[in-house]
């Protein structure tokens, strides 16, 4: 038995990591292949047509796009991603500044996410029907509806009116990390959490609904389990799914930091991968994607072991399961 | 909960109307700007001015068409590159090539959205038609997701068995075993990847992506006129309130037919 499961785990690793593989080469596809071209940028717009070829040229991008690929590979393999188009620095230091500020918005995020949804989520899958699930599921559908960057401006609107004490926009003293400035820290993690909490509310719903449902649920009640014992007992049950529910939620955040970084002035990768779209800074948006990626990719891979670890997963395919054995 | 469904339709029907057909009665330019910045609403400005100025309903009638085209577009799109690559591994001899295709199909669901959003942006800036293709990838996943789900279902059913030993043609039992039982399914989801692409299309218009800063559209309004909330709201809070209204409300169509969706299941259960 153990054997299966390291070897389940190291094919899902594989998986991942080529998954990586592919990725890099859309990437580079879309960053370098595409029109938006890097050599607009550093030669500037009044550049005549020999300037940009001498641009192209020193970029090395006349070469095929293939061997580009190859070598922006090789060097990334160690550690080097190039020079940022616009500040002339190394990219990779700007992306390990980026990620750490991204990191101390998302774990208070998907922390205060996790306890609250994990707790109405079970308050509202083990009874079914009650006037608290009802009301859960009609304000998460009211949540699920509204764009991120709704949530994320009326947050804004509210504290601005509301708590003029806690700064809208986070204006970081230079060289100071977002870990020594937890004030700022507040609303964007709010707004971050407030845009991923309904759909993982609503998947712990129904993880822990599903659990109780089950046949062993029912005998525990049958035979008077009741009260906390009972709660340990469908959770036990539900950890798995939950597990991947909140892998899901977790890798999600890290797509919704685009927006509220953005709207909220945080230096992270979202912000970050956002101006340098804007200024085609192509090397720098080639290493966030890469970056945010890998760690999705990474977080997902951590979700699907825990869960695999934490308990049977429910059937994946439960009406195929059935319609073949009827 | 009849009266519901029907105010969710005349609403989402009136804001599609509106949207639509906007850019054809706009009151005044939506780029000259005709007073001072963020004025409240008077008799000829019915919604006040923007940051720069600017006529906010203008802006606000000629906001809305390109979101609207983008998210209709990607979700027919989607939804029939959704059902014919879903459909096809389910029912298909040949299990390897369907095992990869829903393997790349996982590695693209696992993506953020918007960072694919983001780099197709990159690539080709500017460009509307690319925030639809974008917003066609990201969800199309799902759909296949779902699609392949169910059509491996039903054609586990006996009758579909039946019709496989009887020798029908593979089109002969998409069309009569396959068919019924997906088009809710396949409704339920389209509907499902019009909430996400209105809200994926309004996204990137709110971050800038898409065409370039005159052009108008409810994202970019929301964003550029926030500074100006407390002066004058409207701009920010009427196109908020039609993407909110829009969304709900296909929302609350939604669930019939996520309810149907549950009977069907039950039936092809229930089949001796």
């Amino acid at each position: 038995m153990p054997g299966r499961v390291t070897r389940s785990i190291g094919a899902r690793a594989l998986v991942a990591v080529a998954m990586l593989f592919a990725l890099t080469a859309v990437v580079f596809w879309c960053t370098e292949v595409l029109p938006g071209d890097a050599v607009g940028v550093v030669s500037g717009q009044d550049a005549t047509p020999a300037e940009r070829d001498a641009v192209r040229v020193a970029l090395g991008l006349d070469r095929p796009a293939l061997e580009r690929y190859v070598d922006w590979i090789a060097h990334a393999l160690q550690g080097d991603l190039g020079v940022s188009l616009v500040s002339g620095r190394a990219v990779a230091g700007i992306v390990s500044a980026r990620f750490g500020t991204t990191v101390s918005l998302l774990v208070p995020a998907a922390l205060g996410i996790a306890a609250l949804a994990g707790a109405l989520g079970t308050a509202a899958g083990l009874r079914q029907g009650s006037r608290l699930d009802r009301f859960l599921s009609g304000a998460t559908v009211v949540l699920i509806g509204t764009p991120d960057f709704l949530l994320a401006t009326m947050l804004l609107a509210v504290s601005a009116a509301c708590l003029p004490a806690l700064p809208a926009v986070a204006l970081l003293p230079p060289g100071g990390s977002l870990w020594q400035h937890p004030e700022l820290v507040v609303l964007p993690a709010l707004a971050l959490a407030l845009g991923g909490f309904g759909s993982t509310m609503r998947l712990l719903r129904a993880s822990v609904a599903h659990a109780a449902r089950a046949p062993f649920a029912e005998f525990a009640r049958l035979n008077g389990v009741r009260g906390p014992r009972y709660v340990r007992t469908v959770l036990a049950s539900a950890l798995g799914p939950a597990i991947h529910s909140l892998s899901i939620m977790i890798a999600g955040l890290l797509g919704g930091g685009i927006v509220v970084e953005s709207l909220f002035n945080v230096p992270g990768v979202g912000y970050e991968l956002g101006r340098a779209v804007a200024t085609r800074d192509v090397p720098l948006v080639q290493a966030l994607s890469l970056v945010v990626s890998a760690s999705c990719l990474f977080i997902l891979l951590v979700g699907d072991v825990l869960s695999r670890l934490a308990g049977p997963r429910a059937p994946r395919h439960a009406d195929a399961d059935t319609a073949v054995t009827v | 909960m009849r009266l519901l469904r029907w105010g969710a339709l005349i609403a989402v029907a009136a804001v599609l109307l509106l949207a639509l057909t906007g850019p054809w009665w706009t009151p005044a330019s939506t780029t000259t700007p005709v007073g001072t910045p963020f004025r409240p609403p008077d008799g000829i400005h019915l919604l006040g001015t923007d940051v720069l100025g600017r006529d906010a309903l203008a802006r606000l009638l000629a906001g809305g068409r390109t979101l609207v085209l983008q998210a209709l577009a990607a979700t027919l799109a989607g939804s029939i590159a959704g059902v014919s690559i879903g459909a096809w591994t389910a029912m298909t001899r040949w299990r390897a090539p369907a095992i990869v295709v829903l393997r790349v199909v996982d590695g693209v669901a696992a993506l953020p959205a918007l960072l694919l959003l983001l780099l197709l942006a990159a690539g080709a800036p500017g460009d509307d038609v690319v925030v639809a293709l974008a917003v066609v990838l990201v969800s199309l996943p799902f759909s296949v997701r779902v699609v392949a789900e169910r059509t491996r279902a039903l054609t586990a059913s006996p009758y579909h068995r039946e019709a496989v030993a009887r020798g029908d043609r593979a089109w002969e039992r998409l069309r009569h075993d396959i068919a019924p039982g997906l088009l809710p399914v396949a409704l339920a989801e389209a509907g499902v990847r019009f909430i996400a692409a209105v809200q994926i299309a309004a996204t990137a218009s709110f971050l800038g992506l898409g065409a370039g800063a005159p052009a108008a559209s409810w994202g970019r309004m929301v964003r550029e006129n926030t500074p100006g909330l407390d002066a004058n709201p409207g701009p920010v809070v009427v196109p908020a309130v039609l993407l909110v209204v829009l969304a709900g409300g296909v929302i609350a169509l939604l669930d019939r037919a996520s309810l149907r969706r549950l009977d069907g299941a039950e039936r092809i259960e229930g089949t001796p």
